[in-house]
């Protein structure tokens, strides 16, 4: 929205109204925490162990997946609204590279039913990445070049419905591919969902799962490479000098239409890469299972401020958290933990468009 | 030759994706259904062992085939000769890897088919029957030659015929000379007296409107139902309208206005989770103004974010509400997941009115009622304001238009239709539930507004039409509708942003018309 900054600070009474919700917000909240911790706790410290494991886990996915939101905002300042469908396909794309080891057999002496995917279950869970990955950046490259590329330049709202069509089209045509069923996804015998390392916290045994620690593990890695993709390569750089001015970066020489296709290659594979782990970690995986994260991804990379990635993996890992805590603290039932997601969307997009953890953008970026 | 070679590649791989695309979602067996029922020979005895069904399959084939052709035949960009040779070469490659693609498909499925590997469950639409059927009953290998010979003749005839048909020079003569009587007839002085008569106007809507209130006399129950929903959509469709075409804020959350339309009226004159069984007429006006209050109340701290923002704030607002309904939180309140079951309709003088027919022709009257309100609306003060914030806010502002003010009545306003569109859904269905709030809801809303043409009445009820009467028509593609829907939005947007029918401020603002640019420098010539 561009408006004239008037020259003195004039305290505006909206400005009032939220600095009076947001102090009031934030006292209920103290007293909240105050109530579930020390003056009536409901959960022991074991509990909230877990909760606060569930939450970093599901926050690095998030994390992942809001990325790829804010490299493609910083670069066209559009939503791109299909992102969480890429990462269904992502998802697909592992769930059948485990079909198809487990379909291998390979027996052994000692266990006549040995299949290819418990044999090698670090190659199987390799695999099952890079061709997730795969999948799903190939579907970011060709979402790019089939709908959003031609409308270059076209009002704000058209790549933003053409988006919205795109999502429908890729959630029903994978509906109609694959059926409606919730699959699971069978991992090697070694990443069985629950079983993990066990903590002993508050008296009680707390299970760290392998499939989370592999989860956290993976996305760490990547968001390094990406980082390091960034700020030292030729690409990074030309990716960063597109997002801060189209038209000189291509006086400078850089194919922009390039960056572009590589910079939705690159929020595809960690799309994917955050698929696969959704399927390792939840195991259910169906036509629908991209748009709930994705939205909540993009609430993590609003959180962070959009078009920072620091901001985006740190927004995820917030958005986990308060997702897994947030109940808990609220004293609200596990149901609503969708409803605080989409709480904090509204409230941080009325309130604060910038990000909480970001820097302050500029007005034509927001 | 080299470029029309690669254009013809070119077009055999995209069409050879696309048609194994719709293999795999058992399209190509949908397709002989479809035209069986086109051609009322479902059971026309089998031919050289062939079943209609394979049959109709084939013909809907040799059609995706010889658009390939067609397509891997056309011009490159900037050539200005046709020549005979290219385009038939194009035509050919085309369909040779249409056909290969294919081919090998056929192949592939057939073989793991005769090994009995359980394909459909990874890809639910590949069935065994459907196997059969897409190599005509015989073997792999004859299936896959058949699909080879099918897809290079087809391609080479689909080059040939839009070389020889489309391009050749009798056609274009032919439509020189059309174009010219067209322009002669409506020189006739006769013609233009009609024409530029306002009875006449009057005179084609008034035959349109009898014939309107004529149709459910005749239609049955099925159809009757349908044609409310297709009217509650235009409804629903004109409210969204304001807010998206006039005043140009997305808003992806619409159904959230529904729903409170229609579990005001649940709520209110059904007897279960409240007791409170109040008549249709005093639930109604209800329904509308909570739902034009929860408009003012979402979109005084909304309305200030750009359009993209707005439209995922809107979004999450729709969920937060559709989640509410389905929590137990809200069971005690509203029903929960189980939805608010017999809700009353509407009586008149003490009698009920509650039959197919009877509702819509009040759906009818309601859909009158908000037609005649937009377009009063579109044409006034107000409604030149949004137009000219969606153009330009800063300028408009500037020009003396408040709009916050002029946004939070748009957004009231078409809160207001759909709380009365919720409202007379939930009082015809007699039961209201969450399952009837889903994001879908929103996104067939927002797909009427555009696919019809934005800012414009006729476009929406055309796109209330199209999307919600033909699905219905055409029965057999239900499970492709919503798929459809989705690349629908996508190639309005890359082809024609102004919608099947675009209002005629709108076609010069997109500029799509290509003859609005260059009218004035025709004049400057002259």
């Amino acid at each position: 929205m561009p408006s004239a900054k008037s020259p003195a600070r004039r305290v505006s009474t909206y400005k009032i109204v939220q600095a009076i919700l947001g102090i009031l917000f934030a006292g209920y909240l103290l007293w909240r925490l105050y109530v579930v911790l020390i003056g009536n706790p409901e959960y022991g410290p074991d509990t909230w162990a877990r909760f606060i494991i569930s939450g970093i886990v599901l926050g690095s996915v998030y994390a992942l997946i809001a990325i790829g939101y804010t490299l493609v905002y910083g670069i066209l300042r559009m939503i791109n609204f299909a992102h969480g469908d890429i990462m269904m396909l992502g998802a697909f794309g592992g769930y059948f590279v485990f079909e198809a080891f487990k379909a291998i057999p390979v027996p052994t002496l000692a266990d006549p039913k040995m299949t290819f995917l418990d044999a090698n279950p670090i190659l199987s869970v390799v695999a099952a990445f890079i061709v997730g990955a795969s999948v799903a950046a190939l579907g970011g490259y060709f979402l790019e070049k089939i709908a959003y590329r031609p409308l270059r330049g076209a009002p704000r709202l058209v790549p933003l419905i053409s988006a919205i069509g795109a999502s429908i089209f890729l959630e029903n045509a994978a509906q109609l591919l694959f059926g409606t069923q919730r699959r699971d996804y069978s991992n090697p015998a070694i990443l069985t969902r629950g079983n993990g390392w066990n903590l002993a916290i508050g008296g009680t045994t707390v299970i760290l799962p392998y499939t989370g620690v592999l989860t956290v593990a993976v996305s760490v890695l990547l968001m390094l490479g990406l980082y390091l993709l960034v700020m030292r390569t030729r690409l990074g750089r030309s990716m960063r000098a597109v997002a801060e001015n189209k038209q000189v970066a291509a006086l400078m020489g850089i194919d922009v239409d390039g960056v572009i296709s590589r910079t939705f290659i690159i929020s595809g594979a960690l799309a994917g890469a955050g698929g696969v782990m959704w399927g390792i970690h939840l195991g259910i995986v169906y036509y629908y299972v991209g748009f709930l994260p994705g939205i909540k991804a993009f609430t993590a990379a609003v959180l962070g401020g959009i078009g920072s990635v620091p901001g985006a993996m740190l927004g995820g890992l917030f958005l986990g958290l308060v997702e897994s805590l947030g109940p808990g603290i609220l004293g609200m039932s596990y149901q609503l933990a969708d409803v605080i997601a989409f709480g904090i969307l509204v409230l941080v997009l009325i309130f604060r468009p910038t990000g909480i953890i970001g820097e302050v953008l500029t007005e034509e970026k927001v | 030759m080299k470029k029309q070679l690669r254009l013809g590649l070119n077009a055999g791989f995209t069409f050879g994706i696309v048609t194994i695309f719709l293999f795999l979602i058992g399209f190509t067996g949908t397709s002989g259904d479809l035209l069986a029922d086109l051609f009322s020979n479902k059971n026309a005895a089998p031919f050289f062992g062939l079943t209609p069904q394979m049959i109709n399959m084939i013909i809907f084939l040799a059609l995706v085939g010889l658009w390939a052709g067609s397509y891997g035949s056309r011009k490159s960009k900037g050539q200005t000769d046709d020549p005979w040779a290219p385009a038939l070469i194009g035509g050919l490659t085309a369909g040779l890897v249409h056909g290969v693609l294919v081919g090998l498909l056929a192949l592939l499925v057939g073989t793991l088919n005769l090994n009995n590997v359980p394909i459909n469950m990874y890809l639910a639409a590949v069935l065994p029957a459907a196997i059969k059927m897409f190599l005509l009953g015989g073997s792999p290998v004859q299936g896959a030659i058949f699909h080879l010979i099918l897809f290079t003749l087809t391609g080479f005839l689909g080059g040939l015929l839009s070389r020889g048909v489309a391009r050749g020079s009798w056609r274009v003569r032919a439509e020189a000379n059309w174009k010219n009587n067209w322009d002669g007839f409506n020189q006739k002085p006769f013609i233009k007296q009609v024409r530029g008569n306002p009875a006449t106007r009057y005179v084609v809507y008034g035959v349109l409107l009898v014939l309107v209130f004529l149709v459910p006399l005749v239609a049955g129950q099925y159809w009757n139902y349908t044609i409310g929903t297709v009217c509650i959509y235009v409804l629903l469709g004109l409210g969204l309208n304001i807010v998206v075409g006039l005043a140009g804020l997305l808003d992806l959350g619409y159904v959230a206005f529904f729903a409170i339309g229609a579990y005001t009226m649940a709520l209110l004159t059904a007897p279960a989770p409240q007791h409170l069984m109040w008549s249709f007429w005093i639930a109604l006006p209800i329904g509308v103004v909570l739902a034009a209050l929860t408009g003012l109340l979402l979109g005084a701290p909304v309305l200030r974010l750009r359009g993209d923002y707005l439209a995922i704030v809107t979004l999450g607002f729709g969920e937060i509400i559709r989640l509410l309904s389905t929590s137990d939180a809200m069971t005690s309140f509203s029903g929960g997941p189980k939805g608010v079951p017999s809700i009353a309709g509407p009586t008149i003088f003490g009698k009920p009115f509650n039959s197919g027919a009877d509702f819509v022709y009040l759906i009818f009257l309601a859909a009158i009622l908000i037609i005649f309100v937009t377009n009063r609306l579109q044409n006034s003060r107000v409604g030149r304001a949004w137009e000219a914030m969606r153009e330009d806010e800063t300028v408009s502002r500037a020009m003396g238009i408040n709009t916050l003010t002029q946004k939070l009545l748009a957004f009231a306003i078409g809160a207001a239709f759909a709380g009365l569109g919720g409202a007379l859904f939930a009082s015809r269905n007699q039961f209201t539930g969450p399952e009837d709030f889903t994001f879908m809801v929103s996104v067939n809303v927002v797909a009427v507004v555009i696919v019809g043409g934005m800012g414009n009445i006729p476009g929406v009820i055309a796109g209330a039409l199209v999307l919600k009467g033909l699905p219905e028509v055409l029965r057999e593609l239900q499970d492709y509708r919503v798929m459809v829907f989705g690349a629908l939005l996508v190639v309005m947007m890359l082809w024609r942003p102004a919608g099947i029918i675009p209002s005629s401020r709108r076609k010069m603002e997109v500029g799509t018309d290509a003859g609005v640019t260059e009218t004035p420098k025709e004049g400057s010539e002259k």
